[in-house]
């Protein structure tokens, strides 16, 4: 063993040893070393048994043996003040309490029953047990298990114990009840708060609840506190927030699309909504006008919790591609789309502003239009309009044919003869090519007025149909010597 | 003080005295500038005489640049890097929604914009800038349980697109039975912008323009219910001056939600004037608290007013079979991936000289890191092999918040995109930062900067740079009153989290 380890061992030995002396020193007075003197405990706590008599000894009476010359003096000075406590016993209302249902001959209770650690030795003391309480008043329940109406048998609400430090109520013990699935979410906890028992009219908070709990723990989530009688009937009591507490959902929110259905059931009960919602909880994702049922809700304010605090969230559609492909499920569901989106939000985009920069496409389209718009990622035309917005571009860049095809420059040349065999590409792709191109450029090889009339009509072209629905169409490149099909 | 000045300082007086008529409202001034800069290409020409033959044995200048020379021409022409160009836009804005006049359920809103290329050069101004004044909207409405009645400038929204026209709309409704029915008419607008399709700002290469705005007549029906969603539409745009279709279409649209965590959504269009089908698409998801999981099949086919000439020239669909998934693998990480794969119907064109591919498929992956509270990182990497064009792209950002108050994201992303019609391979490196300061519950003010670092690889002197930088500036003033605004919730620590 190194010098290191040798003096670890002794500091924790010693520390040890200073917390035991420190242990033993808790109690002040060594009853067992005392215990043939005193006849009875009243002889030193007569005010257990004695209206108006002291509960404790004091310094004087200790002198009588601890004087200087028969034992040594001793600084022993009786507490000024009960300890703090939400305990609600009285020795002496508890004596007459018990001795009223005794039967007038019984022995009223001893000390040792609630203050001795081991049957047969009365001073052999420890602070009050709370299991010999729970004999008579909770028929040998767990402490934390009793009966609610039991609680307050023995304790006051903590509004009541005001000698209680933050610190001591942070580490009071939850009852088993606390642990239940749900017990949170589900509303468990608000019906066993709601006392069966009215007074004055109104519903009584489970005491229970006021032993631990005051208003100020509940009101710290609960959208209707103001609302909730349960609530109301509870103290004011700032302390009762060192207690730990989380919002939990009820397990309907866990279900597959509740984001998307959730609209009925609240409809149906509002209330169970405001629970934990207020309308900004609602208003994070439902835009104006607001509907009734979140109209219903409480507004924030004081006095109410801020409740479940929401990011606005999309809906499972709203992944990957969303945005080029959102007109299938608008078209279909266009009331679904308005409960989080205003039209001035389908403008910006659909109307798109020259001085924008790139909501829509992000940041590097630009750059990679060319392959995105020839093969239509998706529908450009919804939202650009070819000769406003492409070709005003495409012109000021030098991408549009300033002269009759075949007498410029050539910019498809990575074709041997484009110019011969562009019909595939054309057919494939007429919105690209004519984002720089004008039926000026097509008309002097494909119209009867020009000098080769190649035929552009491909699959699917419905002369007659087309004549019909617009014959200014076909004049455009036939005059009117339209001709018929043979 | 240029139109667009006094039309944005109208727009704005419009926009704070209209309140004072009303006893509810919500106004959202909205102002933004962006300044870029930017180098296109530019036609050129040389005497045919001083065409050299270059190292791949085609015709060059004497500096590098391949040319096209005709025969018989006494020129030949290329293209060279042109101008450098910039443009400063400046768009200001006004959306307000009125209500509480003392008929129950009637609103009025209105959304203006006015722009301006602040830097305009003589051969044109920024895209979008033209015309200054847009009324993107602005309509009485009278909202009732039953029903709806809207008169004004106005946009449909459905599968047939996002349709704006001056007139009226009116909705029925049962709720309790789920059901709605639409019927609207009036003059329409041009598909994609707030502006009638007579608007010289939509003919800017001066060639085919209607004279009269058409006449639009449509009608809708919806039903929804918690296991379906259906609606039908149907619109009809006719030329006031010589009766003819502009347009005639129909579309279905129908989400169905047949098991728990299971969703079926799709639809079709069908083209009247051209009897055939148009775009149809249908998707089924599934999704749970972690995953989203989805596969679609999607026909897009082009569709064309038929005051252009386009849907004569026959443009053929492309069908596509893919699907996406989205998984939440641990509470701070989420992965996503798609992938689809596309092929175009039979052109019935094919030439020898210019065969082209027909068929191609693209994919995303990405993912999202949430380290804590105020720090996020996302990435993806995109690869297309395609028709016309292709990439490689990868890219990544990172991003902090300060509560609702302020957000800012940095990002990066490295590109390269050949071309297939084109002797021109992109590569391009993008850097971006970008900024959003909530100024408390009524101001907003958001910025971005952004530099494309781009080259071209080509194997002659037209492998130009195409180098931008963009940086924009955004100013949101949100004005309303109590009648309509919720107070503000109380923030306090998160003790747990109950959304669903």
């Amino acid at each position: 063993m190194n010098t290191r380890s040798v003096i670890s061992a002794a500091l924790l030995l010693g520390l040890g040893l200073a917390g035991a002396a420190l242990a033993l020193r808790q109690d002040g007075f060594d009853h067992v070393e005392h215990q043939n003197l005193f006849p009875s405990c009243t002889s030193c706590h007569a005010g257990a048994e004695e209206a108006g008599a002291p509960l404790w000894p004091t310094a004087t009476d200790c002198a009588t043996c601890h004087d200087g010359t028969v034992e040594e003096r001793v600084t022993w000075t009786a507490p000024r003040e009960t300890p703090a406590s939400n305990l609600r016993f009285a020795h002496l209302v508890h004596r007459d309490s018990v001795a009223a249902r005794l039967p007038a001959d019984s022995a009223p209770p001893e000390c040792a029953q609630c203050h001795a650690t081991e049957a047969g030795e009365p001073m052999r003391v420890t602070r009050g047990d709370p299991a010999p309480c729970l004999s008579c008043h909770a028929r040998a329940a767990d402490h934390l298990a009793v009966a609610d109406t039991a609680c307050a048998t023995c304790h006051v609400t903590l509004a009541e114990a005001r000698g209680i430090t933050e610190a001591r109520i942070k580490d009071f013990p939850a009852p088993p009840s606390h642990a239940r699935p749900g017990y949170v979410g589900s509303g468990q906890h608000g019906r066993e708060a709601a006392s069966p028992v009215r007074f004055a009219g109104q519903t009584q908070v489970a005491a229970s609840c006021a032993t631990c709990h005051a208003r100020d723990f509940c009101t710290d989530c609960h959208v209707d506190a103001p609302e909730t009688a349960s609530i109301r009937a509870l103290a004011a009591d700032a302390r009762s927030l060192a207690i730990a507490r989380a919002l939990e959902a009820p397990p309907s929110h866990a279900a597959a699309g509740f984001g998307g259905q959730h609209g009925g059931p609240a409809k149906a009960s509002p209330r169970s909504c405001a629970t934990c919602h207020t309308q900004e909880s609602c208003t994070v994702c439902h835009v104006a006008p607001a509907t009734r049922t979140v109209m219903a809700m409480h507004a924030s304010g004081p006095g109410r919790g801020a409740g479940a605090v929401l990011e606005r969230q999309p809906p499972s559609s709203h992944v990957l591609g969303f945005a080029d492909r959102h007109a299938q499920v608008a078209s279909a569901e266009e009331k679904s789309c308005s409960t989080c989106h205003v039209r001035t939000e389908c403008l910006d985009c659909h109307r798109p502003d020259p001085g924008s920069g790139s909501q829509f496409h992000g940041a590097n389209f630009l750059a990679r239009h060319p392959t995105a718009a020839y093969n239509r990622e998706t529908t450009c035309a919804d939202c650009h309009n070819a000769g406003q917005f492409c070709s005003t571009c495409h012109l000021q860049s030098g991408l549009t044919a300033g002269r009759p095809l075949g007498t410029g420059a050539k910019y498809h040349d990575a074709k041997t003869s484009f110019l011969f065999g562009h019909g595939e590409a054309a057919r494939r792709t007429l919105e690209s090519c004519v984002s720089c191109h004008t039926e000026r450029d097509c008309l002097p090889c494909h119209s009867s007025f020009g000098g080769r009339r190649f035929n552009p009509h491909g699959p699917g072209f419905n002369p007659e149909r087309l004549q019909k629905r617009n014959p200014e169409m076909c004049r455009a490149c036939h005059g009117l010597q339209i001709p018929r099909r043979p | 003080m240029k139109r667009a000045h006094v039309a944005a300082a109208g727009l704005i007086a419009l926009g704070a005295a209209g309140p004072l008529a009303a006893q509810g409202y919500r106004v959202r001034l909205d102002t933004r500038v962006l300044s870029a800069s930017y180098r296109g290409l530019e036609e050129d020409s040389i005497p045919a005489g001083q065409a050299v033959t270059g190292a791949g044995s085609g015709l060059v200048t004497p500096d590098g640049y391949a040319v096209s020379c005709l025969a018989g021409m006494t020129f030949c022409r290329y293209f060279r890097a042109g101008p450098k160009r910039s443009g400063l836009p400046w768009t200001a804005g006004a959306d307000a929604t009125l209500w509480g006049f003392g008929v129950t359920g009637l609103s009025v809103r209105m959304q203006a914009r006015a722009a301006s290329d602040l830097r305009s050069e003589a051969d044109g101004e920024w895209p979008g800038a033209d015309p200054t004044v847009q009324l993107l909207e602005a309509y009485a409405e009278l909202a009732r349980p039953s029903f709806t009645a809207r008169a004004g400038r106005q946009t449909e929204v459905g599968r047939l697109g996002f349709q704006g026209f001056d007139g009226g709309r009116v909705a029925f409704r049962q709720p309790d039975r789920g059901l709605e029915a639409v019927v609207f008419g009036g003059w329409g607008l041009a598909r994609g912008i707030a502006v009638p399709v007579t608007s010289p700002a939509l003919n800017p290469l001066d060639d085919f323009q209607p004279r009269d705005r058409q006449l639009l007549v449509g009608a809708g029906a919806s039903w929804s219910h918690a296991l379906a969603d259906l609606r039908g539409e149907w619109r009809h745009a006719v030329d006031p001056g010589s009766s003819h279709t502009v347009e005639h279409r129909a579309a279905l649209s129908a989400t169905v939600r047949p098991l728990a965590r299971v969703r079926l959504s799709g639809g079709a269009e069908y083209d009247f004037a051209n009897a055939w089908w148009g775009t149809a698409d249908a998707a089924l998801t599934y999704y749970d608290s972690r995953l989203t999981a989805t596969a679609e099949i999607r026909r897009y086919r082009p569709f064309f007013d038929l005051w252009t000439i386009w849907g004569a020239f026959s443009p053929v669909p492309h069908r596509t079979v893919g699907g996406s998934v989205a998984v939440l693998v641990r509470p701070w990480l989420t992965l996503d991936g798609r992938v689809e794969q596309y092929r175009y119907d039979d052109a019935e064109a094919e030439a020898p000289l210019a065969q082209t591919e027909d068929d191609g498929w693209r994919m995303r992956v990405g993912g999202r890191v949430r380290v804590n509270d105020a720090w996020s990182l996302d990435g993806g990497y995109r690869y297309e092999r395609g028709v016309g064009s292709a990439e490689r792209n990868i890219e990544g950002g990172v991003i902090w918040r300060s509560g609702d108050r302020v957000t800012l994201r940095a990002e990066v992303a490295a590109l390269i995109r050949p071309l297939e019609l084109r002797f021109s391979e992109s590569h391009a490196r993008w850097y971006a930062l970008s900024g959003d300061l909530s100024l408390g519950p009524r101001w907003r003010l958001a910025s971005d900067l952004v530099w494309v670092d781009e080259s071209r690889e080509r194997p002659d002197a037209a492998a130009v740079s195409w180098d931008q930088l963009r940086v924009s500036t955004r100013l949101v003033l949100t004005l309303g009153s109590d009648a309509d605004r919720l107070p503000p919730g109380r923030r306090r620590p998160r003790v747990d989290q109950t959304a669903p």
